[in-house]
């Protein structure tokens, strides 16, 4: 089930990059996202999905290769424009600044001299943070932190969102709403999404997704052709399965390996 | 937006500086002046006030621009060592008795010796193409250290009255203040002021990290620069307009930031402005407790900024900066 779509936004052409005096990370990495594309990109820890991210999104630069946005190469573009088109947002670990939700939201305008359409309290009432809109950031709990940070992503307007792992440590309930939150921004505003993630069950529900082993692509398409045991074993090195249940959907099996 | 908070501490603010121009060791209504007090008004505590309202303003505003750069609560404009830098070679001038520029000779030198000293760590703070809070912070308190060190050993092996001049300075002294040094201190922090606030909106992106700065349309290390260079011209200017006060840095923007909130497009001409009115008052204060004596204004800082510090520690979360 993979999404028609007209328009390239963003294209990886035979990418390397090392980190500085380390060995050779991600070599020729070859990828494209195209219009309303939601991709989940998936890998074991260290595999590379968050440097993928980083080179998509120009805060690191490749040793060779080129990306490219909208056709243009990504450097060429002026950061403030650049913020206009592409928004990254980092995994956040233990995030503690000393800002109020309203305030962290408030920042997704700071690349527009006029303000886009959407305010921060509507970004803020959309991933439902309305009665905590004056609270302090430290004192959220890690969903709601998130889902802060979700809404200064939204009111930042950017048509393709690199998120790295925006689900990690949400209640399931938070997961959920957050997958169909961009769903709908998908759907309605045609935008593109690549996420980093850890739940294959999760990434079983993408159209497309991107398995990553040592900086390489190891497969790229729809996860039912792409999640094989043969290709899980060798990006998680265990061995693990994708079965169909009763009702139709597929799940992953842990087989006998605790 | 705290807006009410905000105008209230700039009233605040306000009404003690005005209140601290017409008191000293005579109250003078500025209202009906005469000649005296016209005299004393003009030469001596109009210049020493403006002296001290730039300085407190170039601390308060470095100190939170300072805080927000390096991520740490306890950064103050002398953590990076550049205000020690300044005290040595002005010390050096000091002891030396060799007044070679007169009145100009100890911001001159305090001058040099700070700016020196800013591009040394930021030398040692430099790599793969931008400044790195940890490693300027961390060259910053190395270097302190050091300079401190030469300067204990400059004043201890100095004759008598070069050194009382010295120590004196170094507790921050505003009795040479006057109209001579106005003019460049005044374009050194407006200039400073003037960077910092236009970058605001970068620093508080720097504040959530670097990463979200770049994803907000930010250049990461121009940004950086330009922040560390606003930080330099203020403390420099600061150190040699009247050596070095303690605690302002660190404690203003504390207490604005617990006032009116961390947006820096707020925090950092708040803290400038309680800066100036702290300042003035710990001047007062210094010239009313022993007169005709006078205590430097950074012993009164410290006294005064020391426990409010320790009681603010308790009372809020000061390490969630």
């Amino acid at each position: 089930m993979s999404s028609t779509y007209n328009h390239t936004i963003l294209q990886l052409d035979n990418v390397t990059f090392q980190y500085p005096g380390d060995k050779t990370f991600i070599t020729h990495l070859t990828f494209s996202v195209g219009n309303a594309e939601f991709i989940g990109l998936l890998g074991a820890n260290g595999s590379g999905k968050s440097t993928i991210l980083k080179l998509a999104s120009g805060i690191l630069k490749p040793s060779e290769g080129s990306v490219s946005l909208w056709g243009k190469p990504l450097h060429s573009y002026k950061n403030k424009d650049r913020a206009k088109l592409l928004c990254y947002l980092p995994q956040l670990l233990d995030i503690n600044v000393p800002f109020t939700v309203r305030e962290v939201v408030s920042m997704g305008l700071y690349p527009y001299d006029i303000h886009p359409e959407m305010s921060a309290d509507e970004a803020i009432e959309i991933v439902g943070l309305k009665e905590k809109s004056g609270s302090y950031i430290r004192n959220l709990s890690g969903g709601e932190k998130r889902r802060t940070f979700i809404a200064m992503t939204l009111l930042q307007g950017a048509g393709l969102l690199l998120l790295d792992e925006p689900l990690a440590n949400l209640d399931i309930k938070y997961q959920i709403e957050i997958l169909r939150l961009l769903g709908e921004l998908k759907e309605k505003k045609n935008i593109s999404i690549i996420m980093a993630l850890h739940d294959i069950n999760i990434a079983l529900q993408f159209e497309k997704v991107m398995l990553i082993k040592d900086g390489k692509v190891l497969g790229a398409g729809n996860p039912g052709a792409v999640l094989t045991k043969d290709l899980l074993k060798e990006a998680f090195d265990v061995n693990i399965a994708v079965k169909k249940h009763d009702s139709g959907g597929a799940y992953i099996s842990y087989g006998n390996n605790f | 937006m705290p807006k009410i908070k905000i105008s209230i501490l700039i009233l605040i603010s306000v009404i003690i500086l005005l209140v601290s121009l017409c008191l000293g060791p005579r109250v003078i209504n500025p209202l009906s002046l005469d000649d005296l007090e016209k005299e004393i008004m003009l030469s001596i505590r109009l210049p020493r006030f403006i002296v001290a309202v730039l300085m407190g303003m170039a601390l308060g505003a470095s100190g939170a621009v300072l805080q927000g750069i390096l991520r740490n609560p306890l950064a103050d404009p002398y953590i990076l060592g550049i205000s020690s830098g300044a005290s040595l070679t002005a010390a050096f001038g000091l002891i030396s008795g060799y007044y070679f520029l007169g009145k100009f000779t100890i911001p001159l030198t305090a001058f040099i010796g700070a700016s020196v000293v800013s591009i040394i760590v930021s030398a040692f703070g430099w790599k793969r193409g931008g400044l790195w809070p940890e490693r300027l912070l961390l060259a910053g308190v190395g270097l302190s250290f050091l300079f401190q060190a030469v300067l204990m050993l400059l004043i201890s092996t100095s004759p008598d009255e070069g050194m009382r001049r010295a120590v004196l300075w170094i507790f921050g002294d505003l009795s040479i203040a006057d109209w001579s040094l106005i003019p460049y201190g005044f374009v050194l922090v407006i200039l400073g002021l003037g960077i910092s606030i236009s970058r605001s909106k970068a620093l508080n992106a720097l504040v959530l990290g670097d990463e979200f700065a770049h994803s907000l349309g930010f250049s990461v290390y121009k940004e950086r620069v330009l922040l560390f260079l606003s930080v330099v011209l203020m403390t420099a200017a600061s150190v040699s307009l009247g050596g070095i006060i303690g605690f302002i840095g660190l404690l203003m923007p504390h207490i604005v930031r617990f006032s009116i909130g961390a947006d820096n497009r707020f925090l950092i001409p708040a803290s400038a402005l309680c800066g100036g009115a702290f300042l003035c008052v710990a001047d007062l204060i210094g010239k009313l407790i022993m007169p005709p004596a006078e205590i430097p204004s950074g012993i009164i800082t410290a006294i005064i900024g020391s426990p409010y510090f320790l009681y603010l520690l308790r009372r809020k979360d000061v390490l969630n900066l």
